[in-house]
């Protein structure tokens, strides 16, 4: 603290002089150039703007602890000025003041200010947790009632139900039919079940779009399942880009089948389907007059998989380009050397 | 003094909301790739807000673009014909 002092003496020597009277003047009105010889030139470093000096006692301490830890004063306003001659005996006291004060001044200390208060002044040794908690609730007001905790655990609690209890109020605008709910457990099972509805909705629709239009959807499905299926997907992202010029695609609404999932009544319900659009893009209706085979492969990428490319041409003829067994195994080298050999044979049939 | 206050709203425990609360965390798409840390339930909530405001946003566009789709679709193409036996399914 004295070594603070002579520094903030020296650097500020100008600032006191400048100040000097109105200094002394706010000083005297607390008894501290008796008590605190050396405290005014803290004080008088720390008043720096003359106005503040010339608003009395309150604009003195909110000074003080605004130089210090620079948190909102609005429990400080509350206070009586009996009380700020309190909380300046208190720090001239050292610390023995303070805690009686927390507790006598309950209903209207706001926590940061408690921390705040006792800062500055002289080392005092201030609670550390209360500052600890004052620093932590920075600008947020909490207040204990009457016969409420004031410790630091308390208050950091009550600061985090606070929290908690407004984004349930948050929730409950965005969720429907979640005002109705009373209570914490019944609110957020309304939650769960929303977000697991929006969730099969959007599953849906994205499968339904991508069902109806295989060829723009496509980036669509690539965005919501891409990033985990990024692997599956190279290979085939590649695939009907090499295998279908643009011409043929739009000549004949052209669909691409892998056949494990030919009937979409089937394939809708089932994981499966999903995986296989995003990894092959396609689409196959239930009237494809293509040859089934029946290697049922959940996990596309995984499970060596007998894909038959057909071309449909307006659902009725269908070329069986056979290349059976081409696709076993969607790994790197596919795209590579598979690719080409599926679009040599692609040319050659047709 | 949560404890108190719930025991006598009604036999919630703090388990059922514990519980609910890790229920809801594997719902949200963070929480699960971060693995099984347990976030703080202000943070929790705070994802599910935005959430469920991203899958809003998703249902919106992904119903614009299939609106857009059926109206552009010609009524007796093929394409129509799957969107709506997957309609009916």
């Amino acid at each position: 603290m004295a070594r603070r002092q002579g520094t903030v003496e020296n650097l500020c020597q100008g600032l006191l002089d400048l100040d000097d009277d109105k200094f002394s003047a706010m000083c005297s009105a607390f008894g501290y150039l008796q008590e605190w010889p050396d405290l005014s030139a803290m004080c008088g470093a720390n008043l720096g703007v003359p106005a503040v000096a010339a608003a009395a006692p309150s604009a003195g301490d909110g000074n003080d602890s605004s130089s210090c830890s620079g948190s909102g004063g609005g429990g400080f306003r509350k206070r009586k000025p009996d009380e700020y001659l309190d909380a300046k005996g208190g720090a001239s006291d050292m610390s023995k003041r303070p805690r009686g004060k927390q507790l006598s001044g309950l209903s209207e200390i706001a926590a940061p200010g408690k921390g705040k208060q006792e800062r500055p002044k002289a080392g005092a040794k201030k609670k550390a947790e209360a500052a600890a908690a004052g620093q932590k609730t920075d600008y947020i007001h909490v207040r204990a009632r009457r016969g409420q905790a004031t410790d630091s655990h308390s208050l950091a609690e009550r600061v985090r139900r606070e929290r908690i209890s407004e984004r349930m109020r948050y929730l409950q605008e965005l969720v429907p039919g979640c005002s109705k709910v009373t209570g914490k457990a019944g609110m957020l099972d309304e939650i769960i079940n929303y977000v697991q509805s929006l969730q099969k909705q959007v599953e849906f629709l994205s499968m339904k779009i991508a069902a109806s239009n295989p060829v723009v959807s496509f980036n669509i499905v690539e965005d919501l399942f891409g990033r985990q299926l990024k692997q599956a997907c190279s290979p085939a992202a590649a695939l009907p880009a090499m295998a279908l010029p643009a011409g043929q695609l739009e000549l004949s609404c052209l669909q691409m089948s892998p056949m494990q999932q030919v009937h979409p009544s089937a394939a809708a319900s089932s994981t499966g389907f999903r995986l296989d659009m995003v990894v092959n893009n396609l689409y196959a209706p239930a009237a494809a007059s293509c040859p089934v085979s029946a290697a049922p492969s959940v996990s596309v990428a995984a499970g060596p998989s007998t894909i038959e490319p057909c071309l449909n041409v307006n659902g009725t003829a269908a070329w069986d380009i056979g290349a059976q067994n081409l696709f076993s195994g969607f790994d790197a080298q596919f795209q590579s050397v598979e690719s080409d050999c599926l679009l040599d044979n692609l040319k050659m049939e047709m | 003094m949560s404890s108190r206050r719930s025991s006598s709203r009604g036999n919630i425990s703090e388990d059922e909301i514990n519980e609910l609360i890790s229920k809801l965390q594997a719902l949200l798409p963070s929480s699960r790739r971060r693995g099984s840390g347990q976030a703080s339930t202000t943070k929790l909530l705070k994802e599910t807000c935005s959430y469920i405001k991203s899958l809003h946003r998703e249902v919106d566009d992904l119903s614009d673009r299939l609106s857009d789709l059926m109206s552009t679709m010609d009524h007796n193409s093929p394409g129509a014909e799957i969107i709506r036996s997957i309609l009916r399914s």
